[in-house]
């Protein structure tokens, strides 16, 4: 559904993004993910077509996305940074969507006045930053796009708000497979919703995959020995990263679960329990294989 | 029906799949009833469609449902078939409670008459009261 390849962007002298390269399958949630200044943004603008690629394609269905009219019609992108006409109230952005979105849909409008319940004849621009993002969610989801692309989408969002912006995407998701790709830095709230992560790291694609393929190929080891922790486990075990505390030792290792319970249990442990990672335990030690590290600075 | 937690650690899926197991196990969901569609489940839930249809995937490939194209899936009536798989890791379970019981000083004597007292319990099919 959503294709990228190889693009390549530039800012002057920065070097946005090099070389990435996504798919995303219709039905999916892609959950975009990287630290600050990792190119996330400027790549959910190449694919909203507000940037044009310097090299590379990006296409949905099948086409390039940049200066398309048929498929950008079909596409909701709510950026960041939210903008709206100046003194316009809900109900005359939605009339301006109507006359421009041919899938624009009155009916679903209505509907979720219920869920919003904001008044139509307010401003936009008087409203806080959270009810902007409602109505930002409002008017998108009334276009019944067949694809989401969402920058940072629920700052600013009360915990209700969020379960039902969250509800009503996989809502669509379901029921018309509406693909999504979304960028947060809740890691926490992409494991529950998204079913496919991607890592950008400095313009570059880290690693992609299935989020359960992703945790199935990484774990927390907690072994314990009743005499000391034997030397050869440790250098032999090759942990991305490694913690002692008295005779209980703390192993972040790659690998296939059967075969990392079989090693350590040659050693004869006391106590072996293997742990799935949570996402943000993921990212933290990718990060880290990447030279990007929690600093242990105090001031 | 079912109740997930979101905070642990373990995959949605995989926690899906052992709740239902659960419930059929238990008895709850009967031989040939339908489970919820993919579609209801994944709103009911807030969960992925996708995930919801990985758990389906793997209950139905390790032998507790079954599928009907364009119908859905149903709990399938039970038959022997392979489960040492998960029987070995039914029996480590076992193993860490036992040695838990020793350490603690249980008696054999009663550690064994606990298990046989479970077990006609269990093969009697229902829990008295």
């Amino acid at each position: 559904m959503i294709e990228v390849e190889r693009v390549n962007k530039q800012f002057g002298r920065l070097k946005a993004l090099h070389d990435v390269s996504l798919a995303v399958h219709k039905g999916s949630i892609y959950g975009l993910v990287g630290c600050n200044g990792a190119g996330k943004t400027t790549l959910l603008k190449l694919l909203a077509g507000i940037y044009k690629p310097d090299r590379g394609l990006v296409m949905i269905d099948a086409q390039p996305v940049f200066e398309n009219e048929a498929i950008k019609e079909q596409t909701v992108f709510i950026p960041d940074s939210l903008y709206f006409f100046h003194n316009y109230s809900i109900q005359d952005m939605a009339n301006f969507y109507a006359s421009i979105y041919a899938k624009w849909s009155q009916e679903r409008f209505q509907q979720l006045s219920q869920v919003f319940n904001i008044e139509l004849n307010r401003r936009v621009k008087t409203l806080s930053r959270g009810m902007q993002r409602q109505v930002a969610f409002w008017l998108g989801l009334s276009l019944m796009p067949e694809v989401m692309i969402l920058d940072e989408p629920l700052d600013g969002l009360d915990p209700v708000m969020r379960q039902n912006v969250k509800r009503l995407i996989i809502q669509d998701v379901a029921e018309r497979e509406m693909t999504v790709i979304i960028s947060s830095h809740n890691l926490r709230e992409l494991e529950d919703i998204c079913d496919h992560i991607g890592i950008l790291h400095q313009g570059q694609m880290v690693t992609q995959k299935d989020l359960d393929d992703l945790k199935a190929d990484i774990h927390k080891i907690q072994i314990a020995f009743s005499g000391e922790i034997p030397r050869a486990l440790l250098e032999e075990s090759g942990a991305l990263h490694h913690e002692q505390r008295g005779s209980v030792a703390i192993l972040i290792v790659r690998g296939v679960y059967d075969q990392i319970i079989n090693r350590m249990q040659a050693y004869q442990p006391a106590i072996l329990d293997v742990l799935p990672l949570t996402l943000e335990e993921i990212f933290i030690y990718e990060m880290g294989d990447n030279g990007y590290e929690i600093s242990n600075i105090l001031y | 029906m079912f109740e997930l937690d979101l905070r642990s650690r373990k995959p949605v899926y995989e926690q899906l799949a052992e709740k239902i197991i659960e419930l059929i196990v238990c008895n709850v969901l009967k031989p040939d009833q339908q489970l919820p569609s993919v579609r209801v489940l994944s709103g009911e839930l807030t969960i992925n469609p996708n995930t919801i249809q990985k758990a389906y995937r793997e209950l139905e490939h390790r032998g507790y449902i079954y599928s009907l194209p364009g119908k859905g899936s149903f709990v399938r009536p039970r038959e022997a078939g392979d489960n040492s798989a998960r029987i070995n890791n039914l029996k480590a379970q076992l193993s860490k409670v036992l040695s838990e019981m020793v350490y603690l000083g249980v008696p054999r004597d009663e550690l064994i008459s606990t298990i046989e007292n479970l077990l006609s319990r269990a093969e009697g099919g229902n829990i008295d009261d």
